[in-house]
């Protein structure tokens, strides 16, 4: 299943044969048609087993964190950690998904509401008079999710970590405001000097 | 003298399916029409085709052929006009990127001219007038909403670069009605982040093939776009 990730994320999914995926994974034709109905078939169910991983990953942290913002920044840290120790994977997972055919997308959209309504945490703390749109918690993590396939397609994932500030005013300001956002930023700017070396150390 | 109806620059106004159904054709053998006229019309007929083949096939499967069947030319015709399928697509898409880009222009010139210096509100205003432009143009054709916001394949460099100049170009004009001259800067790269994600929320509301669903998008993306700015 890995095998299926990572030769979507070096070649492209086009690019990527049945004979290409068995090739790296060492299996027969037919084998592979027991399994699966076809190349998108194998690349959703792939997606699928890496996702959720990572999705019960980034919860985790977050939910172990004190406080939304915080919390908010440690998510974004890991996944900026994962992405740059997996730079395949995380082409499959972030970049090849969105053409990869309706079964990863249909995945692809369960993955973005699971992480939306876990952001959504936010809510709890805005006045109900004053509760930003429905679509906050989708509008955030795709922005998140653009920022992070922008530097994979570049072919420099490491670039990711200079956008956590601008992602941490990205997603307070969508459900505080400006006035949040600008101290989100902040925050996390002196959060990026200071641990950055540690924390670009780990993924490495 | 036959009638020549050459179709309108702005692309699919109907949903897919009935742009398939009745391709605009010109009658095949002599007909006296001018050559270059003729070519025009084959032209806006790949384009148009490339964008609703798209929108049925998804990158993942797109091939030139189904894009010849549908604009009801040969493939020879079609490697006339392009040198291959991503050719033609991006000549699609940097057409409806220009249209779309022209439409909010031209939502948010008519509200200053209407209003004639701004004010913060009226900003805001303007901004608001730009962005339920956009999105009625674009939920007037599903299709282009689909060309438009979906993420083409990182191999395709041509492409993506069309799709990160619209960013540019969608994220400048935001920045340009919100800010007041004598104001302080905004962060640098945050409206291409709010750009990216409304695209990905666009993407998403095209996929469903609902086009009322892209212009109930209006009230909450406008509030999603200029909550932090």
């Amino acid at each position: 299943m890995e095998g299926v990730l990572a030769a979507c994320g070096e070649l492209g999914f086009r690019e990527t044969s049945v004979r290409t995926i068995l090739e790296r994974s060492g299996g027969h034709r037919a084998q592979f048609y027991q399994h699966f109905e076809s190349k998108e078939d194998c690349f959703a169910q792939a997606y699928a087993v890496w996702i959720d991983r990572l999705c019960v990953n980034l919860l985790e942290v977050a939910a172990t964190t004190p406080g939304w913002e915080a919390g908010m920044r440690e998510a974004i840290v890991r996944l900026f950690q994962f992405v740059s120790a997996r730079p395949a994977i995380s082409r499959a997972l972030f970049v090849e998904v969105q053409i990869a055919g309706e079964p990863a997308i249909a995945r692809h959209e369960a993955a973005v509401e699971r992480l939306a309504a876990a952001i959504d945490g936010a809510r709890a703390g805005i006045d109900p008079e004053e509760a930003p749109p429905d679509a906050t918690g989708i509008f955030v993590v795709g922005g998140i999710e653009a920022c992070v396939g922008e530097a994979l397609s570049a072919g420099d994932p490491g670039r990711v970590w200079d956008a956590l500030p601008e992602l941490m005013h990205f997603a307070a300001g969508s459900y505080f405001g400006k006035e949040a956002a600008e101290g989100a930023f902040e925050r996390a700017s002196i959060f990026l000097t200071r641990e950055r070396a540690r924390l670009t150390g780990v993924a490495e | 003298m036959t009638e020549l109806r050459l179709i309108g620059g702005t692309a699919l106004a109907e949903p897919v399916e009935a742009e398939v159904a009745q391709p605009l054709r010109l009658p095949p053998g002599r007909h006296g029409i001018p050559a270059d006229l003729v070519r025009a019309h084959q032209r806006q007929r790949l384009l148009e085709a490339a964008t609703a083949a798209l929108a049925e096939q998804g990158y993942g499967r797109l091939t030139a052929t189904r894009v010849t069947e549908l604009a009801g030319v040969s493939s020879r015709t079609f490697y006339q006009h392009f040198e291959d399928l991503w050719a033609c697509l991006l000549a699609a898409y940097e057409n409806e990127a220009g249209l779309l880009s022209a439409e909010i222009e031209r939502a948010c010139a008519a509200l200053v001219e209407a209003r004639g210096p701004l004010a913060e509100a009226d900003r805001r205003g303007r901004a608001h007038a730009g962005i339920a432009a956009g999105l009625d143009h674009l939920a007037a054709r599903p299709a282009v909403a689909r060309l438009l916001s979906a993420e083409p394949p990182p191999q395709i460099a041509p492409l993506a670069a069309a799709r990160r100049d619209l960013i540019e170009r969608l994220g400048a004009m935001l920045r340009s009605v919100l800010t007041d001259p004598a104001g302080a800067t905004p962060l640098p790269g945050l409206e291409r982040r709010l750009i990216g994600a409304a695209l990905a929320l666009i993407s998403t509301r095209a996929a469903s093939g609902d086009p009322q669903r892209l212009r109930e998008l209006e009230p909450e993306l406008s509030e999603l776009l200029l909550a932090s700015l």
